[in-house]
């Protein structure tokens, strides 16, 4: 039966099952600071992350690379830990100061079999070496215009 | 995943809607050229953007696009006669011209003025390349002329069908957009199709079936850069332009000609799928028009007489699955038209994009949804003109290229995905 107008009306109504477990990181801090504004909205299973290049913040003596992050209150937590029941991860740059975390979360992401995205805030030079840093390690790049941007895709992805 | 009021938004465009007012901010397709063949040929219906309407060329050759139903007691002017000054209705006789004035009321004493001050609407309708284009917003705020490349070129280097799609315009226009469902929807045609097979840039696209994905915007709309594994150190790059609203072109393959899209509403659950093929410099040869004739490529066979096409919903898109266990189609339906139509049509006429489950493959959809919306509201709130509406706009070009893995798609192919009369097109 063709889904004619009067037919669509049959379809399943139930809710799609499963929350999706979205966890958002800025890798910089212009990134941050829109994130923190997207986050406040309500979102589902989402958590948001902020990354800050210092020494030791990556680790690479481990067998694979580690980061830490911040939470939104300031806490500490390892992407490690963090990633274990996650199945999308949204990287938020506007420049490459977050490349060595970009690699890491790409790989730990790829081996969890996680589903990756970048948006790269603003244009011009710095933007454009935030798209060399992420694309190895982003399934997607987008380029977005701001803070309504952000959230148009988290919710597009139901974040 | 979207909320309900923005689905409504996005697939309303009857007059007074934002949507529909941003469609009207445009130069649209209303027919083909072929449809009036010559002056004085019979009128035709025309559906757009949820307003009927009638076609004609008068016997001088002027075309007008106007109201279908008689001012006097609202007969459709399709059963009219067509005159060397206009469309004569067939009930009482009253006589339009193409700017829809009335111009004789024959019941009226023979110097009455009472026709004057009858006048239906209408729209502007012109002939640029194959297709009658129409505008039908605000007179005073009527753009410059489409500067699509695949309507200026010589007319033995394009050619243009048209088809009826059961679905509204925005899954159909998502289907053009979306490039993730060609390795799989469209595998087979790949290989088999004339319009097609044989291209370098084919066996990239099977060899690496989990591609990479870049949007970026421009003035017009976006362009959406799909990257697969090359040789060493490259990446192959396909490269789909979006013009707002509804323009879109397909990466060419090898020396094949280069096809696109346009994707009109007709009312809101039903569009017309506007599909072109043209070569940039040179002529089509026999057998590439020969096989867009018969339905090969982007194209489709429709019911003699009619847009609708042979294989439709009422016979199941005539299904083959003896075909799909084959392998020779991946859905069973047959011809890369009909393989989008019919899966676009199954989904119903207005999907509901607040069930669905989107993953981050679905960007370009995204990011042109938002695109969308906030030029509808824009307009809506503040009468700021659209993305696209700049006929500078329409000049792009699609793209399929190998590139060094660390260029960026948008600044090396700032030239390739532009316009240029008398270069050929940068395909793989
Ligand atoms: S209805 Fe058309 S002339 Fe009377
Ligand atoms: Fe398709």
């Amino acid at each position: 039966m063709a889904t004619t107008a009067a037919e669509a009306r049959f379809r399943v109504d139930a809710p799609i099952r499963g929350q999706r477990a979205t966890r958002v990181v800025a890798l910089d801090e212009s990134a941050t600071a829109v994130m923190r504004r997207v986050a406040e909205q309500t979102w589902g299973g989402a958590r948001f992350y902020s990354y800050e290049a210092r020494p030791h913040s990556v680790e690479t003596d481990a067998e694979l690379a580690d980061i830490v992050l911040r939470t939104m209150d300031g806490a500490e937590a390892r992407l490690s830990e963090e990633l274990a029941d996650a199945d999308a991860m949204v990287m938020i740059a506007t420049a490459d100061d977050g490349a060595e975390a970009a690699s890491a979360i790409g790989n730990a992401c790829t081996l969890r079999g996680i589903m990756t995205a970048g948006l790269i805030l603003g244009d011009g030079r710095e933007a454009g070496a935030a798209v060399m840093a992420l694309r190895p390690h982003a399934r997607v790049l987008m380029r977005s215009t701001g803070e309504h941007d952000v959230a148009d895709v988290l919710t597009a992805l139901r974040a | 995943m979207l909320a309900q009021e923005t689905n409504e938004l996005l697939t309303q465009t009857g007059p007074g809607t934002p949507m529909g007012e941003l469609f009207r901010q445009y130069w649209i397709p209303a027919l083909l050229a072929e449809e009036l063949p010559e002056n004085g040929s019979p009128p035709v219906r025309v559906k757009l953007l949820s307003e009927r309407l009638i076609a004609f060329r008068d016997g001088e050759g002027r075309y007008g696009l106007i109201d279908e139903f008689c001012a006097h007691r609202g007969v459709s002017l399709w059963f009219g006669h067509n005159e060397e000054t206009g469309l004569r209705c067939a009930y009482h006789g009253w006589k339009y011209d193409v700017t829809g004035q009335c111009i004789e009321v024959p019941s009226e004493p023979e110097d009455s003025i009472f026709c004057k001050k009858v006048k239906l609407t209408a729209y502007p309708l012109v002939k640029i390349g194959d297709i009658l284009w129409t505008y039908m917003g605000d007179p005073a705020k009527r753009p410059e002329p489409p500067e699509f490349e695949f309507v200026h070129v010589p007319s033995e280097q394009t050619y243009t069908s048209k088809r009826w799609q059961e679905s509204n315009w925005l899954q159909a226009l998502e289907g053009g957009i979306d490039s993730s469902h060609v390795s799989w929807l469209h595998s087979a045609g790949l290989k088999n199709d004339p319009l097609f097979k044989g291209s370098k840039g084919n066996d990239y696209n099977m060899a690496d079936l989990k591609p990479f994905f870049e949007v970026e915007e421009v003035d017009g709309g976006l362009f959406i850069g799909v990257r697969r594994n090359a040789e060493e150190g490259h990446y192959y790059w396909r490269i789909t332009p979006w013009v707002m609203p509804s323009f879109t072109m397909v990466p060419p393959r090898g020396d094949h000609p280069m096809h696109g899209h346009l994707w009109i509403p007709i009312d809101d659950e039903n569009c017309w799928v506007f599909t072109f093929d043209y070569q940039p410099v040179r002529a089509l040869t026999a057998d590439e028009l020969q096989a867009m004739k018969d339905g090969h490529g982007v194209h489709n066979q429709n019911e003699p007489g009619t847009y609708r096409p042979v294989q439709n919903k009422d016979n199941d898109y005539m299904m083959d699955r003896e075909a799909q266990r084959r392998g020779e189609t991946f859905s069973g339906v047959k011809g890369i038209a009909i393989q989008d139509s019919s899966l676009q049509e199954s989904m119903g006429p207005i999907v509901n994009r607040s069930k669905e489950r989107l993953v981050s493959a679905d960007s370009g959809i995204i990011k042109a949804r938002a695109k969308l919306r906030a030029a509808a509201e824009a307009l809506r709130d503040e009468g700021v003109t659209p993305p696209g509406v700049d006929p500078a706009h329409h000049r792009v070009r699609s793209v399929s290229i190998v590139l060094p893995k660390e260029a960026s798609f948008i600044d090396s192919c700032r030239e390739a995905a532009a316009v240029s009369p008398g270069v050929r097109q940068t395909s793989v």
